[in-house]
């Protein structure tokens, strides 16, 4: 039995080399993780199949569980390269490490795009949020909440990344343009129960805190239950990041008192958008931004 | 398994029941591997047998396959080594933030050096400070070396080096134009089958192999038979370091960059793919030949679902589903072997 399975296994090696590759090709659309773990990428796929419908074309989408399995995300471009590419639409987890797979897929005449998070390499269109303007608002939002001179304090995402580093500059000079008085500057790393911890161990050190911006909404919101505990969220004027519906509801509750939207939406359907027209032979402008909103407790209701 | 496997000689004359179950523990692995590519083929016959698909599933998975032969040296000593993901990321960083300023035979050794030192603390830290279980020290290297891979690039990735580091990871040979393209093969695809067969002389015909399986099957008795326990672990967890920065290097190659959160969560899938191809988590049993297919297993996991758009976390539970049926059928192999 196991030879015959062994044979058969041979034989279809030959026949399968014999076949060749021919397949209708699809536009691949692989984000940071899946759309099921986390809304911001749901609503990227959404975008990007709502957009595929309407222009008629098919399209894959793949992404790695996690933001850190950057090999993972090779693996599936590849993979997928080898079943054949009508177009790249990548939101890279690790811009430096995917460099030299996205070099392959120009290399191969496959049109790309970034979304959501900007690439190392020349010549690839960006089409996502300009982060330091949507940093700007929030922190305009808090200097014009919070009585100049008072303490605030800066819950940073990885600096490492563009998107941390955008939102971190972006904030800073706001504030610090305004006479807002920074006295902290940490990174929750983007998570709610590292932003908690952070945001507790800054109150423990600075007890006249009077606003905070986190640079996403998970950690604003482990912020806000620090500063519950604390007693403190009432007099202090939190701001986050990315209007996720946990977040707006918060803001709907009080708790939280802002957060700038993305529009991720955008970032799906200009991307498809975009990979056919470059197919088509047409040429995009070097960035796209989707745009950013401030949203507060007059329009959180729609982001719920 | 083989000569090596030397208690389990007598199961194949003592009845046609063992028979089966032998054949089980020595070909499992073979079927799984057709069926899994039968299955993949009958999906996209297009696609799956294409050259270019073949070795994408090899050079997908060749830091798994190195990491793979240093963990099976050590689980088969009945240990455990689950820091190699983050030497991985330490050596891979050292060798990139030196890349800038050090000339490139530096940087090309720098990794596997840096993945030695760490190994061999481990095996100090497990024999001369006689921790319970090297579960423990080796968890420790995992919260440090990740630490020390962060403090020492500031916790940025660093891209861009030069050729002949990244050759071993990127660089492909060519093969001409077939089978509708110019193919290749990944130098590292080469490097892999030739490890495998280096490290397979090793555990099968040399003193240095054989003793490491009688360590993982009897500790005590491999002591009372003179053998150097604690000098033979030192080595085996060192090797598993050098395996680790060896890795480091060809994913530094691979990606052309150093970044912090490589490797992350790995040493889980290394120490998958060993179970899945066979060796005992209780030490002493198993054949590297096993642990390459163990590799090739979860490759094509990947490879297979990934070519049929399937969303990733079916990976994740197909692979938890394939390491806890293979770990029964050893577990049921043993007890028809102790019953007889």
């Amino acid at each position: 039995m196991i030879k015959s399975i062994t044979q058969a296994f041979a034989a279809s090696l030959v026949l399968g080399v014999a076949a060749g590759t021919a397949s209708a090709d699809a536009i691949l659309v692989t984000t940071k993780g899946p759309g099921a773990g986390n809304p911001f990428w749901a609503a990227v796929e959404a975008g990007a199949t709502a957009k595929a419908a309407e222009l008629g074309v098919e399209i894959v989408i793949l992404a790695p569980a996690s933001e850190s399995d950057v090999a993972r995300q090779i693996a599936i471009i590849e993979d997928q390269m080898a079943k054949g590419l009508a177009g790249l639409v990548v939101a890279p987890t690790d811009p430096n490490a995917l460099g030299p797979i996205i070099d392959q897929v120009k290399a191969e005449g496959i049109p790309v795009v970034f979304i959501d998070t900007l690439g190392i390499n020349e010549g690839v269109t960006y089409i996502g949020t300009d982060n330091q303007v949507g940093a700007a608002i929030a922190a305009k939002y808090l200097c014009d909440n919070v009585e100049a001179g008072s303490d605030v304090a800066i819950l940073q995402g990885i600096i490492t990344q563009s998107t941390g580093k955008a939102r971190a500059d972006g904030s800073r000079e706001g504030m610090a343009a305004c006479g807002l008085n920074i006295v902290a500057e940490q990174t929750g790393e983007w998570d709610r129960a590292k932003g908690m911890t952070v945001m507790e161990n800054i109150i423990t050190g600075n007890p006249n805190i009077k606003g905070v911006f986190a640079s996403n909404d998970n950690m604003a919101l482990g912020a806000a239950e620090a500063l519950k505990n604390a007693n403190m969220l009432q007099d202090v004027v939190l701001v986050g990041f990315d209007a996720n519906p946990d977040a707006a509801e918060s803001i709907l509750a009080g708790d939280m008192s802002a957060t700038v939207a993305q529009n991720p939406y955008n970032m799906g359907a200009l991307g498809v958008e975009s990979v056919v027209k470059l197919g088509k032979g047409e040429s995009l402008p070097a960035v796209i931004d989707t745009g950013t909103i401030l949203v507060t407790s007059e329009n959180a209701e729609e982001f719920k | 398994m083989t000569d090596s496997d030397s208690s389990d000689a007598g199961d194949r004359t003592t009845g046609k029941r063992l028979d089966v179950v032998a054949l089980l523990d020595r070909y499992g692995i073979v079927i799984v591997i057709a069926v899994l590519g039968l299955l993949i083929y009958a999906s996209q016959p297009d696609v799956f047998f294409t050259w270019r698909n073949i070795t994408n599933i090899l050079n997908q998975n060749s830091v798994h396959a190195i990491l793979a032969i240093g963990m099976f040296m050590v689980i088969l000593t009945a240990g455990i080594d689950l820091s190699v993901g983050s030497v991985l990321a330490l050596s891979m960083m050292c060798l990139a933030v030196l890349s800038a300023s050090m000339p490139w035979p530096v940087t090309l050794v720098i990794g596997p050096l840096v993945g030695s030192v760490a190994g061999f603390v481990n095996g100090v830290g497990i024999t001369k400070l006689k921790m319970p279980h090297p579960f423990i020290m080796t968890l420790g290297m995992l919260f440090a070396a990740r630490g020390l891979a962060n403090i020492v690039s500031g916790g940025v990735p660093y891209s861009g080096l030069p050729d002949p580091v990244r050759f071993l990871g990127s660089a492909r040979i060519p093969l001409g134009e077939w089978g509708g393209g110019m193919q290749s093969l990944p130098v590292v695809v080469v490097f892999v089958v030739a490890l495998y067969i280096g490290f397979h002389i090793v555990f099968e015909h040399t003193v240095f192999g054989r003793r490491l399986y009688s360590i993982g099957g009897n500790p005590q008795a491999a002591r009372v038979s003179g053998i150097d326990v604690d000098r033979h672990l030192i080595i085996v967890y060192t090797i598993c370091g050098f395996m680790a920065g060896l890795a480091g290097l060809v994913m530094a190659g691979r990606t052309n960059s150093g970044f912090p959160n490589a490797g992350m969560g790995i040493e889980l899938e290394a120490i998958a793919a060993v179970i899945i191809g066979g060796a005992s988590f209780f030490g002493g049993r198993g054949t590297l030949i096993g642990v390459f297919g163990g590799v090739l297993v979860m490759g094509l996991i990947n490879n297979g679902l990934n070519l049929n758009n399937v969303s990733v976390f079916y990976q994740q539970v197909l692979i938890g589903i394939i390491i806890v049926v293979a770990v029964s059928v050893d577990v049921f192999r043993r007890n028809v072997s102790t019953r007889k």
